[in-house]
């Protein structure tokens, strides 16, 4: 009798439990069967391009500089940023975290992609196939770009440390950085591999060739490569005209012109990558609706007759002049805020180039690149006399960029590479500094010009190691 | 079955029969109760090792067949045992004597039910109903604050049904779950859920503490066991109907700070405060004047009294082989603010019974919930931080004292007014302004107006248990449970809300928002047992069981969202807009696209387990158990083995101690064991713990994108907990003294945390697994005193009881570096220890704030570097309650003052009131009129001119929030015999009059230091309560 109850329970309890305890997930996929097909490639491919975070550096350049200030409905959003807090622990907006995430997702896409062979007859599919790796691969270089220009200890010096170049799937494991030279060779591979399989690709949402090239003059004039700048700048300009006053107005209000934009991340409704809301609350109107404004500083610098302080400062029906509010991405027409991030456009080109023409001091080519941006934004005839030294020309097309590129995550950026010719770091007019920002400076030679490797990456891995300096 | 029952049965007495039959007569007679002379049914009358027996009936008559020579023995609860042989009459008549020791000390076990205390050896606390019954906290986990040592609770708001966090003995797990388990006459159920439940049926509460008590939950005790046993009627005891009521107010306790006024406001903002405000330019008679005209405090038109009404019937029934339990109840209850309530109609009915030789037994539970709770935007509800605007428990602190609540015509202004942004110059409504900073009360008036967030829960948990004594010293039992928990949410914002005039955007023709979400849960077990009892010599006892159990947890969720709603309609699916109405210039908006989600999960557990507890001679006793456990949750370390060994000493059952009279009880106790757990979070989204996924969702341009789900290690296993026990168990002087000491290590292994991977590796910065050891070591005691005692000549009953629990919690190791900023968790230091930067107050000379760096020298520069361990800890270290329970003829009064101490939480809402930086917008602390303003002035308070600080505030704003409170007062008068009889139907009436949560010391400057979270943020008070109430027994 005994042992036929212990019989039956241990059965019940043990093998026709067994098989209960093997349960999967419901509502997600294994990771081990995810990518069978051409199809599945192509969603891991708009989940990683989804998983570039396009803002986060729009968010820093501007926050931690001298183009924003406390806004008057702050309740304590961005505090820190603006109290220009960078250490490890704080401050980076997750630079290193996002990028490193995307390139796993790209990863993982790409190891699945060998894997699997597109079928030749059917339309479209080899096609889709190499587009997904064109991607892929100039997704990946644009990420370790992004790494190695702010965690790099110095992108000219090809010997310095830069980042690591995370190419392949790992579960574990603890790499060193490369150099800044070989982070850069492996950037460069990337982008060679993507302009050959992506070559005719004119999808300005997406990589194309011209994306490539335009990244590679970013590359140039950050590396100290002056003729490589001039050249592909050159090659962007020679296709992308910039865009007038009306069209400017076009470009910045509801998307309705893309005539200067070599590249955009596409915002439609349900994936929405609009930058208003680094700024601001959401939803109503941008007025009373502001935690971070416009420096006094920058908003006294547009000339009325220029189409960027209605852009920057008025876009919007109902703002007040003089509220300051950043209106760079206004409500469309369907009072939606949804605005691509036009991320690369030929009047950045123009200053690149004129960068790095003043570098190699050709001072007139460089005020002649400096007029066409101003003048195009400009009402009447705009001249720019050419410049008399380089720390002249330097800075009239720092404050250019500060202009023209505001809010689109460049002006940490630029105070930091032109600090070489300038002599200065940062710091916000007073009126922009009291009462609620303590701290408004950052000294030429601070340590916060280089991000510092977060605390989260030194816990786990101490090959990363040195750490930049200062921190 | 039955017919197999009928069969065994008479197969057995047929051998008894065959045996016995030759001597065989019948013996009758009366038990009588030695206390008060009454008849007493339902005793046991048994004839000695055989399994022949009979219970008494009502009128305490039993009658029994038995041979000469053979001996009755007469056992009943409470009463001491009664040994008679038969000689040569028929009739045996045997009084009973109480047995106070024993009355009291019945301890409920795990998978065991009541047994001895004198036979326990682990660590157990009790909580009898007298504590739970008729208290006015609609959350049985709450109402053990105070209760019970080592029991830490803590209340995250005072929405009436809030669940608390409850933390025994210390925190035991850094990521995973930390709370005990819950188990309600066998049935786990869900640990932060019981508003559905009427805590008037519980009979017990038993806490169990130890692994020789929990190691047998092994799965999931690791946490403590608690386990809830609900009352089930007396068998013999006839049928009694009894109606209880309660009725009783709440409010808000009261605050520990000072808001400006409106006089003091706008003087100081004109005087002091840099910038421009509304007080700017403002002579002291236009000051003078609006001030006279308006002073609001807004805690006068947000808090409120709110009522508390219970009305419950119960039916209890006994016969000699059935009794039951039936109650009936609708419990009501309003938060202190506007919007927050709580209805319950709950009902449940207990059968048990057993076949006429009590070899047979079942039990069945049942009872079947529907609640309703209406919820505010506060601190603690789902997603929240407390900084919502709408949030009640803000406007106090912030709102403008110089803004009316009030429009011309006297009525409440629910929107705002031009100064308060609601409106622009021209008089249009501004949708922004009304939803901004200085509209904050109106905005709050209106959220709990023109918006709904409200719970309709149905809640049951059933269980049936068997057991039947199949052979001779062998029982066979089975226990098939569930929880069930049916949930809808609903939630509107109306079109006309300040909340939904914006959802889904300004152009829209239509607005507002509503969403339904429907939760099902069920949690199902299985245990099926064979257990073993024997007397193997005189003197010891054996007990001994094998247990197999399956259990089953199911969530699924689904719901919709819907924008845009028709207003007149508002709050029926019959106002939403169509999700293909177009709209915008071109006519290819869609702004009323409708939301749906559903999601699913589940978990399974499967074990095997044994139990062992030998007696020798009541003397000694050696409890051991095993345990295998297998979870879904895992997969290659799918199988976890716990066990524990305890043993305990009754010296007061040695002969060397008959001569000490004044030892009635003393009883050491040991145990060492391993308890697991696999519940790396609660949250049912997260019960795949080894299974690397990809998430489907919204890619780039809106297409389906997948990204990889979370990092996994497929090597992640069972958590355990190793825990030691010492205790001591006493009571002294015929038990007017009794307590129980406890002395325990607790050293948590393979602890479930986030690992540390190099982000540019994997793309992961953490990866949740097994990580590091944690330690808890501490004290409980628990003592209890009658210092005056009810006699036939002394009147009075005077009884004090304590408890407390000290606590030390420490890492003792976390490869992979400190966890968090300022609230750290990190080798060699207590779980969530402070390590900040140390405010040093304000510089006489020029009002600057000031720091010591890591040295503890004084600078002036904020500096993350500067950060040290401050020696404070979010946990307290020690907790307890104690009390005094007094009766005096019909009267009695009980106390319970509950405590916790050494506990540290950021003090986030006065922050915020403290700040320059916001006070162009929010009302501030009366202590900013001490703004340093002259050189040598001695303040706390820095120059305005400094603005907001609370990104540099350091530990400025860490606070004590040690408390003490008085938890419960209740002063009762039973009424007696006499005037009972002259009713002819009253068998008992008790009126009561209560107090909860009177009075509280502390010096956290809030409404209530208690909070479950280590920031406060403008929480929600746990209310203090005043009822009246009667119960009445037919």
């Amino acid at each position: 009798m005994k042992n036929k109850f212990l019989i039956i329970l241990a059965l019940i309890a043990f093998f026709g439990c067994e098989e209960q305890l093997d349960r999967s997930p419901i509502d997600a996929l294994r990771a081990s069967t995810t990518f069978q097909s051409v199809g599945d490639l192509e969603n891991g491919m708009f989940g990683f391009i989804g998983s570039y975070g396009i803002n986060t550096l729009t968010g820093f350049n501007s926050l931690y500089s001298d183009n924003t200030t406390l806004g008057s409905n702050n309740g304590g959003q961005e505090l820190n940023a603006l109290q220009l807090i960078l250490d490890p622990d704080t401050g980076d907006r997750g630079l290193w975290a996002n990028r490193y995430s995307h390139i796993n997702d790209i990863n993982r896409v790409l190891e699945a992609a060998e894997t699997i062979e597109p079928d030749p007859n059917t339309p479209g599919e080899v096609d889709t196939y190499n587009f997904i790796l064109g991607q892929a691969r100039g997704f990946r270089a644009l990420a370790h770009w992004d790494l190695l220009l702010y965690y790099g200890l110095d992108v000219t010096d090809p010997s310095a440390p830069g980042v690591v170049y995370q190419d392949f799937v790992e579960l574990n494991g603890n790499p060193s950085r490369l150099t800044v030279g070989e982070t850069l060779a492996a950037i460069q591979a990337d982008l060679d591999l993507a302009n050959e399989i992506l070559e005719g690709e004119t999808d300005k949402s997406y990589i194309t060739p011209d994306f490539i090239t335009f990244l590679r003059a970013r590359i140039a004039l950050e590396t100290g490569d002056y003729d490589g700048a001039i050249a592909n700048a050159t090659a962007i300009i020679d296709q992308y005209p910039l865009a007038n006053q009306a069209q400017y107005l076009e470009m910045f209000g509801g998307d309705l012109n893309d005539i200067e934009v070599v590249w955009r991340y596409d915002s439609v409704q349900g994936f929405n990558a609009t930058a208003t809301f680094i700024w601001h609350f959401g939803g109503g109107t941008l007025l009373d609706a502001d935690f971070v404004k416009m420096s006094s500083e920058l908003a006294g610098l547009f000339q009325v007759d220029d189409v960027r302080f209605t852009v920057n400062l008025e876009n919007e029906v109902d703002i007040e002049a003089d509220s300051e509010l950043i209106t760079k991405y206004p409500p469309n027409a369907n009072q939606l805020y949804i605005n691509d991030v036009k991320a690369m456009r030929s009047s950045e080109a123009y200053l690149i180039r004129a960068e790095a023409h003043a570098r190699n001091g050709a001072f007139d080519l460089a005020a002649a690149d400096v007029e066409s941006v101003r003048d195009a934004r400009r009402a009447g005839t705009i001249t720019v006399e050419p410049y008399e030294s380089t720390v002249e020309a330097i800075e009239d097309i720092l404050f250019e960029r500060r202009l023209e590129l505001c809010f689109e995550g460049h002006r940490y950026n630029d105070i930091k590479r032109t600090r070489d010719i300038t002599g200065e770091g940062m710091s916000r007019a007073d009126a922009d500094c009291a009462p609620a920002s303590v701290n408004c400076e950052i000294p030429v030679d601070s340590e916060k010009w280089i991000f510092p490797i977060p605390t989260e990456e030194l816990n786990a891995n101490p090959n990363i190691l040195p750490q930049a300096p200062g921190y | 079955m039955k017919l197999k029952l009928t069969w065994l049965m008479t197969l057995c007495m047929a051998l008894v029969m065959n045996l016995s039959f030759a001597q065989e007569k019948t013996v009758t007679g009366t038990v009588t109760s030695g206390s008060d002379g009454l008849p007493l049914p339902g005793v046991t009358v048994l004839v000695k090792n055989t399994t022949r027996g009979q219970q008494t009936d009502f009128d305490g008559n039993y009658s029994i067949k038995v041979s000469t020579g053979e001996v009755l023995v007469f056992t009943y609860v409470g009463t001491k045992k009664v040994e008679k042989t038969v000689g040569s009459g028929n009739v045996i008549n045997v009084t009973l004597e109480e047995d106070t020791a024993e009355l009291e000390e019945v301890v409920i076990t795990g998978y065991r039910g009541a047994t001895n205390s004198a036979k326990i050896a682990s660590s157990i606390a009790t909580v009898d109903a007298e504590a739970i019954e008729q208290v006015p906290i609609n959350s049985l986990d709450q109402v053990l604050q105070g209760n019970a040592a080592g029991v830490n609770v803590a209340t995250g708001s005072g929405q009436p049904g809030q669940s608390a966090t409850i933390i025994i003995r210390g925190r035991n797990s850094i990521s995973g779950d930390f709370e005990p388990l819950f188990i309600i006459d066998g049935v786990p159920v869900d640990q932060d859920n019981f508003r559905s439940l009427n805590q008037n049926d519980i009979e017990t509460m038993s806490v169990l503490k130890d692994a020789a008590a929990t190691a047998i939950y092994g799965n999931r005790g690791a946490g403590g066991v608690i386990l809830v046993t609900t009352k089930k009627g007396k068998k013999g005891g006839g049928v009694r109907v009894q109606y209880r009521s309660l009725y009783g107010i709440s409010e808000n306790p009261d605050a520990q700070f000072d808001m400006m006024n409106s006089s003091q406001l706008l003087t100081w903002q004109r005087d002091l405060l840099p910038g421009t405000q509304f007080g700017d330019g403002l002579s002291d008679a236009e000051i003078a004047a609006i001030a006279n005209n308006t002073n609001t405090d807004w805690r006068e038109i947000f808090f409120q009294q709110g009522v508390t009404q219970s009305h419950e019937l119960n039916i209890t029934t006994g016969t000699e082989n059935t009794s039951s339990y039936t109650s009936v109840n609708y419990f009501e209850q309003e938060g202190t603010t506007f919007g927050s309530s709580l209805q319950r109609f709950s009902g449940r009915f207990n059968y048990s019974g057993s076949s006429a030789d009590n070899k047979f037994n079942y039990n069945t539970a049942l009872t079947v919930n529907f609640s309703r709770s209406s919820f505010i935007v506060d601190a603690a509800r789902a997603g929240n931080t407390g900084g919502q605007l709408d949030n009640a428990f803000l406007v106090p602190y912030i709102g403008l004292p110089y803004m009316s609540p009030f429009n011309p015509d006297g009525s409440l202004n629910i929107v705002g007014t031009e100064i308060s942004g609601a409106f622009n110059s021209d008089g249009s409504f501004n949708p922004n302004g009304a939803a901004g900073f200085l509209n904050t009360p109106y905005l709050a008036l209106n959220t709990v107006r023109l918006a709904d967030d409200i719970e309709s829960e149905l809640k049951s948990i059933a269980s049936i248990s068997v057991d039947y004594n199949f052979a001779k010293n062998l029982t066979f039992g089975n226990t098939i449970g569930i929880d069930y928990t049916n949930r809808e949410n609903f939630f509107l914002q109306t079109p006309e809300s300040i909340r939904g005039i914006n959802t889904p955007n300004l152009a829209s023709a239509f607005r507002g928002f509503q969403s339904e979400s429907f939760l099902r849960n069920i949690n199902l077990i299985n245990t099926a047992f064979l257990r073993y009892d024997a007397d193997i010599t005189d003197k010891l006892n054996v007990n001994a069981a094998v247990f197999g159990e399956y259990n089953y947890t199911n969530t699924a969720v689904d719901g919709y969202n819907q924008t845009g709603l028709i207003p007149a309609l508002a709050g029926s699916g019959s106002a939403f807009i169509a999700g293909d109405t177009a709209e915008g210039e071109n006519g290819d908006v869609f702004n009323y696209i409708p939301g749906v989600f559903s999601t699913e999960s589940e978990l399974a557990l499967a074990s095997v387990f044994a139990s062992l507890d030998l007696d020798y001679d009541g003397k000694y006793g050696l409890s051991g158990t095993i345990r295998r456990d297998g979870t879904s949750r895992f997969v290659e370390n799918r199988y976890g083995t716990f066990w524990s060994l305890a043993g305990r000493w009754n010296i007061d059952n040695e002969s060397f101690m008959e001569s000490v009279d004044w030892v009635s009880i003393l009883k050491a106790r040991i145990s060492y064991g391993i308890v697991g757990s696999q519940s790396i979070s609660t949250l049912a989204s997260q019960r795949y713990n080894a299974t690397q996924t990809v998430n489907a969702g919204a890619g780039y341009q809106n297409n389906v994108g997948y990204t990889t789900g979370a990092l996994v290690d497929p090597q992640v296993q069972w958590e355990e907990s190793n825990q030691f026990n010492v205790g001591l168990s006493f009571g002294f002087l015929n038990n007017r003294i009794t307590g129980e000491f406890d002395y325990y290590i607790n050293e948590t292994n393979e602890l479930f945390n986030s690992d540390p991977r190099s982000l540019a590796q994997t793309g992961f910065a953490t990866v949740q697994t097994n990580v590091g050891t944690m330690e808890n070591r501490g004290v409980d005691l628990q003592v209890s005193f009658d210092i005056l005692r009810k006699s036939s000549t002394n009147p009075w009953s005077v009884r004090v009881n304590a408890n407390g629990n000290y606590n030390r919690n420490e890492v003792t190791s976390l490869p992979g570096g400190p966890q968090g900023v300022t609230l750290r968790t990190e080798e060699g230091q207590p779980i969530f220890s402070w390590f900040d930067v140390r405010w040093a107050g304000v510089d006489p000379a020029n009002g600057q704030p000031l720091y010591l760096d890591i040295d503890g020298n004084i600078t002036n520069e904020f500096s993350t570097a500067n950060r040290v361990y401050l020696d404070k800890t979010f946990d307290p270290i020690y907790t307890g309650g104690f009390g005094a329970d007094i009766s005096y003829k019909g009267f009695t009064l009980n106390t319970l003052f509950s405590f916790a101490a050494d506990r540290w939480r950021n003090n986030g809402s006065l922050a915020i009131v403290e700040d320059a930086g916001l006070a162009g917008f929010s009302n501030q602390s009366v202590t900013m009129l001490n703004a340093w303003t002259t050189p040598g002035q001695v303040t706390d308070i820095p120059a305005l001119s400094f603005g907001g600080l609370r990104a540099i505030d350091g530990d400025r704003y860490l606070e004590d929030a040690s408390f003490l409170r008085l938890r419960n007062v209740t002063l009762a008068y039973n009424f007696s015999r006499d005037v009972l009889d002259k009713t002819n139907f009253l068998s008992g009436a008790r009126i009561f009059f209560q107090g909860i949560n009177l009075i509280t010391w502390s010096k956290w400057r809030g409404f209530d230091p208690e909070g479950n979270q280590s920031g406060g943020f403008f929480d929600f008070p746990v209310a203090r309560q005043f009822t009246i109430g009667f119960d009445l027994t037919f």
